[in-house]
């Protein structure tokens, strides 16, 4: 897969304000410099996605770009388009739902990454579950590097494309996140998965890889929890967000109103 | 800890001088913990009504391009209570059992702290409804047993209430 839906930046952008170590790792995954940590064959991963059968080739909704004939457009001459909407893919999704109990990521952060590092993206934030919709080759790459890399535990975060439940569960007793369809369970040390995201069964048995420990969770998290790193103990952190509601309240961000009065 | 309120109109439990006691254990129980629970629990004396309370366990696909395919639960076994077995139909989060004294209240603490190998939170309270509402009403006419009040959701259906008979132990 191509990698030239990744967006490539002049600037050194400066994307999440704190000091504490959930501070640090939201940095991570917004800038994109996160670890891998396991390796997902593509095969396994179109199988879990279920969009299409692994091994063929991508449904297109409309010819490729260089055989169509497009109007002039300054625009469209400026923006290189992305691999998928250069081969007319289908616009599909993925959707991961993340744990409130120490997942590595979290909602709003995968969709900051989305639409921070790569182009042509739709990103949809809920409470406990995130979208991104995109060229399927394109989304094919996002999600990938979203399950190899620390951006996601197996046992903590899982692909749900429907009945998208888990975030706010209690955990199960062997530490995994629940999930009424069984889509993902533990056996031995490694988590598998046997339904793709919308739980049609498989015919194979993905190896989604390793659940981490408790500890290891607690380090590489995005999320402030009051066990582990609370969000009041990050003085930057609630300083900058209490500014960003202060002046949205006070000045509906309208910079300079408030040195004119 | 919260005790149940004692004063004001009908504020008691449907028993009368029975204790209402709330269990909710830290994760979600396996089948074989859930049935450990259930069976020292129901070997306790004095024990009236028991509720389960959980995430639903469905048997096929509600939702989605896969809406009827089967689910295969590894959470949703049959457990076997007094020598009954019980389909679990939800899984074990939340148990609520009403209970004749706080002597069996207690002992059924003591039982939490030796079943679950992680934290629980235990509450005495009020937690069966104690009012027949319309629902009820239309579920078991005027005058229903006190005793069937909450014992499923509002929209669930009586034959989700399984009936264990204890066997008396002072045998005549």
């Amino acid at each position: 897969m191509a990698d030239t839906c990744k967006i490539n930046k002049a600037y050194k952008a400066q994307y999440y304000p704190g000091t504490t170590s959930v501070a640090e790792n939201r940095r991570k995954h917004m800038g994109h410099k996160t670890e891998k940590l396991r390796e997902i064959s593509d095969e396994d991963l179109t199988a879990v996605l279920g969009h299409r059968a692994p091994g063929s080739d991508y449904p297109s909704t409309h010819p490729p770009l260089a055989e169509m004939e497009e109007p002039p457009c300054p625009i469209r001459e400026l923006v290189e388009p992305t691999p998928g909407a250069k081969a007319g893919d289908r616009i599909r999704y993925v959707q991961f739902v993340d744990s409130m109990y120490n997942a590595p990521s979290v909602p709003y952060v995968r969709s900051y990454y989305a639409a921070i590092n790569f182009r042509g993206v739709d990103p949809g934030t809920l409470s406990g579950r995130q979208i991104v919709e995109a060229r399927e080759r394109d989304m094919e790459l996002i999600a990938k590097d979203q399950l190899e890399t620390e951006m996601t535990c197996p046992a903590r975060s899982h692909l749900r494309g429907a009945t998208v439940h888990g975030h706010s569960v209690r955990l199960q007793e062997d530490g995994v996140m629940f999930d009424m369809l069984d889509r993902a369970r533990r056996e031995g040390d490694v988590i598998i998965m046997d339904k793709d995201q919308v739980a049609i069964p498989l015919d194979r048995k993905v190896v989604l890889g390793k659940p981490m420990s408790e500890a290891e969770l607690a380090k590489r998290t995005t999320i402030y929890r009051v066990d582990n790193v609370p969000f009041r103990s990050d003085a930057e952190a609630v300083e900058w967000v209490q500014r960003v509601y202060l002046q949205r309240t006070q000045y509906g961000f309208r910079p300079g109103v408030e040195k004119a009065q | 800890m919260t005790s149940p309120t004692e004063s004001g109109y009908n504020c008691g439990s449907a028993g009368g001088d029975t204790v209402q006691i709330e269990i909710v254990p830290q994760r979600i129980l396996n089948p074989e913990t859930s049935e450990k629970l259930l069976r020292r629990v129901y070997d306790c004396d004095g024990i009236i009504r028991v509720q389960v309370q959980g995430s639903r366990l469905p048997d096929k696909v509600g939702y989605g391009p896969g809406t009827g395919e089967k689910v295969n639960h590894p959470l949703k076994k049959s457990i076997e209570v007094e020598g009954q077995q019980v389909n679990m139909r939800v899984t074990l989060s939340r148990l609520l059992v009403e209970v004749d004294s706080d002597r069996t209240a207690d002992e059924i603490k003591k039982i939490c702290d030796e079943t679950f190998s992680f934290p629980f939170e235990f509450y005495k309270g009020v937690f069966f409804k104690k009012y027949s509402t319309i629902v009820d009403y239309a579920k078991m006419g005027p005058n229903p047993d006190e005793r069937l009040l909450g014992m499923t959701d509002p929209k669930g259906k009586l034959d989700q209430i399984v009936y264990i008979e204890k066997e008396r132990k002072d045998s005549e």
